[in-house]
Protein backbone atom coordinates (compact mmCIF):
# COMPACT_ATOMS: atom_id res chain seq x y z
CA UNK A 1 0.00 0.00 0.00
CA UNK A 2 1.16 3.50 -0.81
CA UNK A 3 -0.24 6.89 0.16
CA UNK A 4 -0.10 9.83 -2.26
CA UNK A 5 -1.47 13.36 -2.25
CA UNK A 6 -3.00 15.01 -5.28
CA UNK A 7 -3.82 18.68 -5.67
CA UNK A 8 -7.37 19.16 -7.01
CA UNK A 9 -7.68 22.91 -7.56
CA UNK A 10 -11.07 22.92 -9.23
CA UNK A 11 -13.13 21.75 -6.24
CA UNK A 12 -15.85 24.32 -5.55
CA UNK A 13 -17.56 22.98 -2.43
CA UNK A 14 -17.45 20.18 0.11
CA UNK A 15 -19.65 18.10 -2.18
CA UNK A 16 -16.76 17.92 -4.63
CA UNK A 17 -14.69 16.26 -1.91
CA UNK A 18 -17.51 13.77 -1.36
CA UNK A 19 -17.64 13.02 -5.08
CA UNK A 20 -13.92 12.34 -5.16
CA UNK A 21 -14.15 10.11 -2.11
CA UNK A 22 -16.75 8.04 -3.92
CA UNK A 23 -13.88 6.78 -6.11
CA UNK A 24 -13.17 4.51 -3.16
CA UNK A 25 -16.10 2.40 -4.34
CA UNK A 26 -15.20 2.23 -8.01
CA UNK A 27 -11.41 2.19 -8.29
CA UNK A 28 -9.93 -1.22 -7.83
CA UNK A 29 -7.00 -1.31 -5.40
CA UNK A 30 -8.01 1.76 -3.39
CA UNK A 31 -8.01 1.37 0.38
CA UNK A 32 -9.02 4.88 1.39
CA UNK A 33 -9.51 8.35 -0.07
CA UNK A 34 -9.62 11.50 2.01
CA UNK A 35 -10.48 14.59 0.00
CA UNK A 36 -10.61 18.08 1.47
CA UNK A 37 -12.25 21.10 -0.09
CA UNK A 38 -10.54 23.34 2.46
CA UNK A 39 -7.08 22.21 1.35
CA UNK A 40 -8.09 21.46 -2.27
CA UNK A 41 -6.37 18.11 -2.10
CA UNK A 42 -7.02 14.41 -2.12
CA UNK A 43 -5.00 11.84 -0.17
CA UNK A 44 -5.33 8.35 -1.60
CA UNK A 45 -4.06 5.12 -0.12
CA UNK A 46 -3.87 2.37 -2.68
CA UNK A 47 -2.20 -0.78 -3.87
CA UNK A 48 0.29 0.31 -6.51
CA UNK A 49 0.37 -3.16 -8.04
CA UNK A 50 -3.29 -2.75 -8.99
CA UNK A 51 -3.51 0.95 -9.73
CA UNK A 52 -1.31 3.59 -11.36
CA UNK A 53 -1.13 7.36 -10.89
CA UNK A 54 -2.37 7.83 -14.44
CA UNK A 55 -5.44 5.72 -13.72
CA UNK A 56 -6.19 7.82 -10.64
CA UNK A 57 -5.82 11.07 -12.59
CA UNK A 58 -8.07 9.68 -15.32
CA UNK A 59 -10.71 8.58 -12.78
CA UNK A 60 -10.66 12.01 -11.18
CA UNK A 61 -11.01 13.59 -14.61
CA UNK A 62 -14.04 11.42 -15.25
CA UNK A 63 -15.60 12.93 -12.14
CA UNK A 64 -15.04 16.38 -13.66
CA UNK A 65 -11.88 17.46 -11.83
CA UNK A 66 -8.19 17.82 -12.50
CA UNK A 67 -5.74 16.05 -10.19
CA UNK A 68 -2.06 16.91 -10.10
CA UNK A 69 0.34 14.88 -7.98
CA UNK A 70 2.03 16.93 -5.25
CA UNK B 1 -25.46 5.88 -19.37
CA UNK B 2 -28.32 6.36 -21.77
CA UNK B 3 -27.69 9.91 -22.90
CA UNK B 4 -30.41 9.81 -25.52
CA UNK B 5 -32.94 9.44 -22.77
CA UNK B 6 -34.63 12.83 -22.93
CA UNK B 7 -36.55 13.87 -19.84
CA UNK B 8 -40.26 14.23 -20.38
CA UNK B 9 -42.98 15.65 -18.18
CA UNK B 10 -43.74 12.96 -15.68
CA UNK B 11 -47.16 12.68 -14.03
CA UNK B 12 -45.43 12.22 -10.70
CA UNK B 13 -43.61 15.53 -11.23
CA UNK B 14 -46.94 17.24 -11.63
CA UNK B 15 -48.41 15.42 -8.64
CA UNK B 16 -45.36 16.28 -6.55
CA UNK B 17 -45.51 19.94 -7.50
CA UNK B 18 -49.21 19.87 -6.74
CA UNK B 19 -48.48 18.42 -3.30
CA UNK B 20 -45.91 21.15 -2.73
CA UNK B 21 -48.31 23.94 -3.65
CA UNK B 22 -51.11 22.44 -1.58
CA UNK B 23 -48.71 22.21 1.34
CA UNK B 24 -47.81 25.87 0.85
CA UNK B 25 -51.48 26.81 0.82
CA UNK B 26 -52.13 24.76 3.97
CA UNK B 27 -49.13 26.34 5.65
CA UNK B 28 -50.35 29.81 4.75
CA UNK B 29 -53.84 29.10 6.03
CA UNK B 30 -52.48 27.55 9.20
CA UNK B 31 -50.30 30.56 9.89
CA UNK B 32 -52.79 33.31 9.15
CA UNK B 33 -52.78 36.03 11.80
CA UNK B 34 -56.42 35.31 12.61
CA UNK B 35 -55.70 31.67 13.36
CA UNK B 36 -55.98 30.83 17.03
CA UNK B 37 -54.52 27.38 16.64
CA UNK B 38 -50.94 28.49 17.05
CA UNK B 39 -50.24 31.51 19.18
CA UNK B 40 -46.92 32.37 17.65
CA UNK B 41 -48.65 32.80 14.32
CA UNK B 42 -50.85 35.62 15.59
CA UNK B 43 -48.31 38.01 14.22
CA UNK B 44 -47.92 39.29 10.68
CA UNK B 45 -44.18 39.41 11.31
CA UNK B 46 -44.21 35.67 11.90
CA UNK B 47 -46.06 35.14 8.64
CA UNK B 48 -43.64 37.33 6.74
CA UNK B 49 -40.74 35.46 8.34
CA UNK B 50 -42.17 32.17 7.08
CA UNK B 51 -42.76 33.60 3.63
CA UNK B 52 -39.18 34.90 3.58
CA UNK B 53 -37.96 31.45 4.66
CA UNK B 54 -40.01 29.84 1.87
CA UNK B 55 -38.74 32.31 -0.73
CA UNK B 56 -35.17 31.82 0.51
CA UNK B 57 -35.71 28.09 0.05
CA UNK B 58 -37.16 28.33 -3.42
CA UNK B 59 -34.45 30.74 -4.61
CA UNK B 60 -31.10 30.26 -2.90
CA UNK B 61 -31.80 27.25 -0.68
CA UNK B 62 -32.85 24.85 -3.40
CA UNK B 63 -29.81 25.63 -5.50
CA UNK B 64 -27.44 25.65 -2.59
CA UNK B 65 -28.83 22.29 -1.41
CA UNK B 66 -28.37 21.04 -4.93
CA UNK B 67 -24.69 21.95 -4.75
CA UNK B 68 -24.09 20.18 -1.44
CA UNK B 69 -26.58 17.33 -1.33
CA UNK B 70 -27.73 17.09 -4.91
CA UNK B 71 -24.50 15.96 -6.48
CA UNK B 72 -24.22 12.82 -4.43
CA UNK B 73 -27.73 11.97 -3.34
CA UNK B 74 -29.66 13.07 -6.39
CA UNK B 75 -27.18 11.39 -8.69
CA UNK B 76 -27.52 8.21 -6.67
CA UNK B 77 -31.27 8.44 -7.03
CA UNK B 78 -31.01 9.37 -10.67
CA UNK B 79 -28.74 6.39 -11.18
CA UNK B 80 -31.34 4.23 -9.52
CA UNK B 81 -33.98 5.73 -11.78
CA UNK B 82 -31.84 5.15 -14.80
CA UNK B 83 -31.23 1.53 -13.79
CA UNK B 84 -34.95 1.00 -13.32
CA UNK B 85 -35.54 2.50 -16.72
CA UNK B 86 -32.86 0.40 -18.42
CA UNK B 87 -34.17 -2.73 -16.73
CA UNK B 88 -37.65 -1.87 -17.87
CA UNK B 89 -36.48 -1.31 -21.43
CA UNK B 90 -34.61 -4.61 -21.35
CA UNK B 91 -37.68 -6.50 -20.23
CA UNK B 92 -40.21 -4.64 -22.33
CA UNK B 93 -39.64 -4.11 -26.01
CA UNK B 94 -42.41 -1.54 -26.13
CA UNK B 95 -40.23 0.89 -24.24
CA UNK B 96 -41.91 3.97 -25.62
CA UNK B 97 -44.82 3.39 -23.32
CA UNK B 98 -42.58 2.88 -20.31
CA UNK B 99 -44.34 3.88 -17.13
CA UNK B 100 -41.82 6.46 -15.91
CA UNK B 101 -44.04 7.46 -13.03
CA UNK B 102 -42.14 4.95 -10.86
CA UNK B 103 -38.89 6.68 -11.65
CA UNK B 104 -39.73 9.89 -9.82
CA UNK B 105 -41.03 8.17 -6.73
CA UNK B 106 -37.63 7.79 -5.01
CA UNK B 107 -36.97 11.52 -5.33
CA UNK B 108 -40.43 12.34 -4.00
CA UNK B 109 -39.89 10.01 -1.04
CA UNK B 110 -36.44 11.46 -0.49
CA UNK B 111 -37.80 15.02 -0.40
CA UNK B 112 -40.70 14.15 1.88
CA UNK B 113 -38.30 12.47 4.32
CA UNK B 114 -36.03 15.50 4.11
CA UNK B 115 -38.98 17.80 4.85
CA UNK B 116 -39.91 15.78 7.93
CA UNK B 117 -36.30 15.59 9.13
CA UNK B 118 -35.68 19.33 8.82
CA UNK B 119 -39.00 20.22 10.44
CA UNK B 120 -38.05 18.07 13.44
CA UNK B 121 -34.59 19.62 13.42
CA UNK B 122 -36.20 23.09 13.40
CA UNK B 123 -38.33 22.11 16.41
CA UNK B 124 -35.24 20.86 18.21
CA UNK B 125 -33.30 24.04 17.42
CA UNK B 126 -36.24 26.20 18.49
CA UNK B 127 -36.44 24.27 21.75
CA UNK B 128 -32.70 24.73 22.30
CA UNK B 129 -33.14 28.43 21.53
CA UNK B 130 -35.89 28.76 24.13
CA UNK B 131 -33.68 27.01 26.65
CA UNK B 132 -30.93 29.50 25.94
CA UNK B 133 -33.44 32.42 26.36
CA UNK B 134 -31.77 34.72 23.90
CA UNK B 135 -31.64 38.36 24.96
CA UNK B 136 -31.88 41.01 22.22
CA UNK B 137 -28.13 41.52 22.46
CA UNK B 138 -27.42 37.77 22.13
CA UNK B 139 -29.82 37.66 19.22
CA UNK B 140 -28.00 40.62 17.67
CA UNK B 141 -24.68 38.82 17.95
CA UNK B 142 -26.27 35.70 16.47
CA UNK B 143 -27.67 37.68 13.54
CA UNK B 144 -24.31 39.34 12.95
CA UNK B 145 -22.62 35.93 13.04
CA UNK B 146 -25.18 34.54 10.58
CA UNK B 147 -24.68 37.59 8.34
CA UNK B 148 -20.90 37.18 8.36
CA UNK B 149 -21.29 33.45 7.71
CA UNK B 150 -23.53 34.12 4.69
CA UNK B 151 -21.26 36.85 3.31
CA UNK B 152 -18.24 34.57 3.78
CA UNK B 153 -20.04 31.78 1.95
CA UNK B 154 -20.98 34.10 -0.91
CA UNK B 155 -17.37 35.26 -1.22
CA UNK B 156 -16.32 31.60 -1.17
CA UNK B 157 -18.67 30.91 -4.08
CA UNK B 158 -17.12 33.84 -5.94
CA UNK B 159 -13.69 32.33 -5.18
CA UNK B 160 -12.45 35.65 -3.83
CA UNK B 161 -9.77 34.22 -1.52
CA UNK B 162 -8.80 30.71 -0.29
CA UNK B 163 -9.57 31.73 3.30
CA UNK B 164 -13.29 31.81 2.50
CA UNK B 165 -13.23 28.06 1.81
CA UNK B 166 -13.32 27.63 5.57
CA UNK B 167 -16.83 29.09 5.61
CA UNK B 168 -17.94 25.80 4.08
CA UNK B 169 -18.43 23.19 6.77
CA UNK B 170 -17.12 19.78 5.78
CA UNK B 171 -19.18 16.96 7.28
CA UNK B 172 -17.18 14.29 9.13
CA UNK B 173 -15.84 11.57 6.84
CA UNK B 174 -17.63 8.74 8.60
CA UNK B 175 -20.98 10.41 7.90
CA UNK B 176 -20.33 11.05 4.21
CA UNK B 177 -18.95 7.53 3.83
CA UNK B 178 -21.98 6.05 5.54
CA UNK B 179 -24.39 8.07 3.40
CA UNK B 180 -22.55 7.13 0.24
CA UNK B 181 -22.71 3.44 1.03
CA UNK B 182 -26.36 3.64 1.99
CA UNK B 183 -27.10 5.40 -1.31
CA UNK B 184 -26.27 2.21 -3.16
CA UNK B 185 -29.44 0.55 -1.98
CA UNK B 186 -32.28 0.20 -4.40
CA UNK B 187 -35.27 -0.47 -2.18
CA UNK B 188 -37.98 2.06 -1.32
CA UNK B 189 -36.66 2.65 2.18
CA UNK B 190 -33.32 3.88 0.87
CA UNK B 191 -34.44 7.27 -0.47
CA UNK B 192 -36.43 7.85 2.71
CA UNK B 193 -33.41 7.06 4.82
CA UNK B 194 -31.21 9.26 2.63
CA UNK B 195 -33.68 12.11 2.94
CA UNK B 196 -33.48 11.83 6.72
CA UNK B 197 -29.69 11.74 6.60
CA UNK B 198 -29.45 15.06 4.76
CA UNK B 199 -29.69 16.83 8.12
CA UNK B 200 -26.05 15.85 8.55
CA UNK B 201 -24.91 17.56 5.36
CA UNK B 202 -26.71 20.92 5.34
CA UNK B 203 -25.70 23.49 2.75
CA UNK B 204 -24.55 27.00 3.68
CA UNK B 205 -27.97 28.60 3.32
CA UNK B 206 -29.57 25.77 5.31
CA UNK B 207 -27.01 26.26 8.06
CA UNK B 208 -27.89 29.95 8.17
CA UNK B 209 -31.59 29.08 8.36
CA UNK B 210 -30.84 26.60 11.15
CA UNK B 211 -29.17 29.40 13.09
CA UNK B 212 -32.26 31.54 12.52
CA UNK B 213 -34.46 28.72 13.82
CA UNK B 214 -32.27 28.60 16.92
CA UNK B 215 -32.78 32.35 17.30
CA UNK B 216 -36.59 32.02 17.31
CA UNK B 217 -36.50 30.39 20.74
CA UNK B 218 -39.76 28.58 19.98
CA UNK B 219 -40.37 24.93 19.10
CA UNK B 220 -43.35 25.73 16.85
CA UNK B 221 -41.66 28.66 15.15
CA UNK B 222 -38.38 26.80 14.68
CA UNK B 223 -40.24 23.87 13.13
CA UNK B 224 -42.42 26.15 10.97
CA UNK B 225 -39.39 28.09 9.76
CA UNK B 226 -37.46 24.99 8.73
CA UNK B 227 -40.62 23.48 7.22
CA UNK B 228 -41.22 26.59 5.11
CA UNK B 229 -37.60 26.74 4.04
CA UNK B 230 -37.29 23.04 3.18
CA UNK B 231 -40.62 23.14 1.39
CA UNK B 232 -39.23 26.01 -0.67
CA UNK B 233 -36.15 24.01 -1.59
CA UNK B 234 -38.21 21.02 -2.69
CA UNK B 235 -39.51 22.06 -6.15
CA UNK B 236 -36.09 23.22 -7.38
CA UNK B 237 -34.40 20.19 -5.86
CA UNK B 238 -36.98 17.86 -7.30
CA UNK B 239 -36.86 19.22 -10.83
CA UNK B 240 -33.09 19.41 -10.95
CA UNK B 241 -32.58 16.06 -9.26
CA UNK B 242 -34.91 14.62 -11.85
CA UNK B 243 -32.88 16.05 -14.70
CA UNK B 244 -29.54 15.72 -13.00
CA UNK B 245 -27.99 13.14 -15.26
CA UNK B 246 -28.40 15.47 -18.22
CA UNK B 247 -28.04 18.94 -16.76
CA UNK B 248 -26.60 18.66 -13.23
CA UNK B 249 -23.08 19.99 -13.61
CA UNK B 250 -23.92 22.67 -16.13
CA UNK B 251 -26.79 23.99 -14.04
CA UNK B 252 -24.63 23.88 -10.95
CA UNK B 253 -21.99 26.16 -12.48
CA UNK B 254 -24.54 28.57 -13.91
CA UNK B 255 -26.67 28.84 -10.78
CA UNK B 256 -23.84 29.04 -8.27
CA UNK B 257 -23.11 32.63 -9.37
CA UNK B 258 -26.77 33.49 -9.01
CA UNK B 259 -26.89 31.83 -5.60
CA UNK B 260 -23.75 33.68 -4.51
CA UNK B 261 -25.27 37.07 -5.37
CA UNK B 262 -28.47 36.28 -3.45
CA UNK B 263 -26.60 34.88 -0.45
CA UNK B 264 -24.43 38.01 -0.42
CA UNK B 265 -27.52 40.26 -0.39
CA UNK B 266 -29.22 38.21 2.36
CA UNK B 267 -25.95 38.21 4.30
CA UNK B 268 -25.71 42.01 4.29
CA UNK B 269 -29.40 42.35 5.19
CA UNK B 270 -28.96 39.97 8.15
CA UNK B 271 -25.75 41.68 9.28
CA UNK B 272 -27.48 45.07 9.09
CA UNK B 273 -30.45 43.76 11.10
CA UNK B 274 -28.05 42.51 13.75
CA UNK B 275 -26.41 45.93 13.93
CA UNK B 276 -29.86 47.51 14.31
CA UNK B 277 -30.82 45.18 17.15
CA UNK B 278 -27.53 46.02 18.80
CA UNK B 279 -28.33 49.73 18.48
CA UNK B 280 -25.19 50.34 16.49
CA UNK B 281 -24.89 53.71 14.72
CA UNK B 282 -23.11 51.79 11.94
CA UNK B 283 -26.27 50.12 10.61
CA UNK B 284 -27.46 51.29 7.20
CA UNK B 285 -30.58 52.99 8.56
CA UNK B 286 -28.74 54.76 11.37
CA UNK B 287 -25.86 55.83 9.14
CA UNK B 288 -28.16 57.25 6.49
CA UNK B 289 -30.92 58.62 8.73
CA UNK B 290 -30.09 62.23 7.81
CA UNK B 291 -29.09 61.65 4.21
CA UNK B 292 -32.40 61.62 2.43
CA UNK B 293 -34.48 64.79 2.11
CA UNK B 294 -37.72 62.83 2.12
CA UNK B 295 -36.89 61.38 5.50
CA UNK B 296 -35.90 64.81 6.86
CA UNK B 297 -39.22 66.17 5.65
CA UNK B 298 -41.13 63.39 7.31
CA UNK B 299 -39.20 64.07 10.47
CA UNK B 300 -40.11 67.75 10.27
CA UNK B 301 -43.75 66.80 9.92
CA UNK B 302 -43.38 64.31 12.66
CA UNK B 303 -41.75 66.86 14.90
CA UNK B 304 -44.60 69.29 14.43
CA UNK B 305 -47.07 66.55 15.25
CA UNK B 306 -45.01 65.25 18.14
CA UNK B 307 -47.14 65.67 21.25
CA UNK B 308 -46.11 68.47 23.58
CA UNK B 309 -44.20 67.13 26.51
CA UNK B 310 -46.23 69.06 29.09
CA UNK B 311 -46.28 66.11 31.47
CA UNK B 312 -42.85 65.02 30.33
CA UNK B 313 -44.34 62.31 28.10
CA UNK B 314 -43.58 61.78 24.42
CA UNK B 315 -45.63 59.50 22.21
CA UNK B 316 -44.33 57.03 19.65
CA UNK B 317 -46.82 55.35 17.36
CA UNK B 318 -46.00 51.70 16.78
CA UNK B 319 -47.62 50.70 13.49
CA UNK B 320 -47.47 47.61 11.33
CA UNK B 321 -45.10 49.42 8.97
CA UNK B 322 -42.76 50.76 11.64
CA UNK B 323 -42.34 53.60 14.14
CA UNK B 324 -43.75 57.10 13.69
CA UNK B 325 -42.13 59.53 13.93
CA UNK B 326 -38.87 57.84 13.10
CA UNK B 327 -36.93 60.57 14.85
CA UNK B 328 -38.12 61.87 18.20
CA UNK B 329 -36.66 64.93 19.87
CA UNK B 330 -36.43 64.96 23.65
CA UNK B 331 -35.03 67.41 26.19
CA UNK B 332 -31.57 66.52 27.45
CA UNK B 333 -30.57 66.03 31.08
CA UNK B 334 -34.01 65.09 32.36
CA UNK B 335 -36.03 61.91 32.68
CA UNK B 336 -39.13 61.53 30.57
CA UNK B 337 -41.83 59.00 29.78
CA UNK B 338 -42.10 57.44 26.34
CA UNK B 339 -45.61 56.29 25.47
CA UNK B 340 -45.60 53.41 23.02
CA UNK B 341 -49.01 53.35 21.36
CA UNK B 342 -50.17 50.35 19.35
CA UNK B 343 -53.41 50.06 17.44
CA UNK B 344 -54.02 46.68 15.83
CA UNK B 345 -50.30 46.27 15.37
CA UNK B 346 -49.32 42.73 14.52
CA UNK B 347 -45.93 43.13 12.86
CA UNK B 348 -42.59 42.60 14.58
CA UNK B 349 -42.62 46.35 15.40
CA UNK B 350 -44.43 45.17 18.54
CA UNK B 351 -41.20 43.56 19.74
CA UNK B 352 -39.78 46.86 20.91
CA UNK B 353 -36.10 47.13 21.85
CA UNK B 354 -33.93 50.01 23.11
CA UNK B 355 -30.52 48.30 23.01
CA UNK B 356 -28.58 50.98 24.94
CA UNK B 357 -31.00 50.74 27.87
CA UNK B 358 -31.23 46.94 27.58
CA UNK B 359 -34.99 47.43 27.32
CA UNK B 360 -37.11 44.80 25.59
CA UNK B 361 -40.89 44.57 25.60
CA UNK B 362 -43.48 42.69 23.56
CA UNK B 363 -46.20 45.32 23.26
CA UNK B 364 -49.92 44.46 23.23
CA UNK B 365 -51.43 44.58 19.74
CA UNK B 366 -53.60 47.49 20.90
CA UNK B 367 -52.82 49.70 23.87
CA UNK B 368 -50.23 51.97 25.45
CA UNK B 369 -47.06 50.99 27.27
CA UNK B 370 -45.04 53.57 29.18
CA UNK B 371 -41.25 53.47 29.28
CA UNK B 372 -39.21 55.63 31.63
CA UNK B 373 -36.23 57.03 29.77
CA UNK B 374 -33.45 58.21 32.08
CA UNK B 375 -31.72 61.57 31.51
CA UNK B 376 -29.32 61.65 28.58
CA UNK B 377 -26.65 64.15 27.58
CA UNK B 378 -27.39 66.85 24.98
CA UNK B 379 -26.40 65.76 21.51
CA UNK B 380 -26.70 62.06 22.31
CA UNK B 381 -28.96 59.64 20.43
CA UNK B 382 -30.87 56.59 21.61
CA UNK B 383 -31.64 54.09 18.86
CA UNK B 384 -34.69 51.87 19.07
CA UNK B 385 -35.68 48.96 16.85
CA UNK B 386 -37.87 45.91 16.55
CA UNK B 387 -36.31 42.64 17.70
CA UNK B 388 -35.75 41.61 14.06
CA UNK B 389 -33.83 44.79 13.26
CA UNK B 390 -36.28 45.56 10.45
CA UNK B 391 -37.93 48.71 11.81
CA UNK B 392 -35.82 51.38 13.43
CA UNK B 393 -35.93 54.89 14.85
CA UNK B 394 -34.09 57.22 17.19
CA UNK B 395 -34.50 59.71 20.01
CA UNK B 396 -32.29 62.75 19.68
CA UNK B 397 -31.60 64.68 22.89
CA UNK B 398 -31.11 68.42 22.70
Amino acid sequence: MIKKTFKVSDMTCSNCAMKLESLEDTLDGVKEINASYHRLEMVIEYDESKLTDEQIVAAVKKKGYTAVMK
Amino acid sequence: MSKKQTPSVDPVVIVMLGVVFVAVAVAMIAFQPSSNSINIAADAGTMSQLVVAFITGITTGGLSCLAVQGGLLASSLAHQIEQDYVEHVATNKKAKAAPRSNSALPIALFLLAKLVAYTLLGALLGWLGSYLTLSPLTRAFLMIAIGIFMIGNALRMFNVHPIFRYFSIEPPKFITRYIRRTAKGTDTATPIFLGLLTVFIPCGVTQAMMATALGTGSIAMGAALMFAFTLGTSPVFFIIAYLTTELGSRLEKFFMRFVAVLVLIFGFVTLNSGLNVMGSPLSFQNLTSGWFPSQTESNAVAESSQPAAADGAITLEVQNSGYFPKTLKAPANQDFTLNLVTDQTYSCARDFVIPALDYYQLLPDTGTVQVNIPAQKAGSTLFFTCSMGMYTGQIVFE
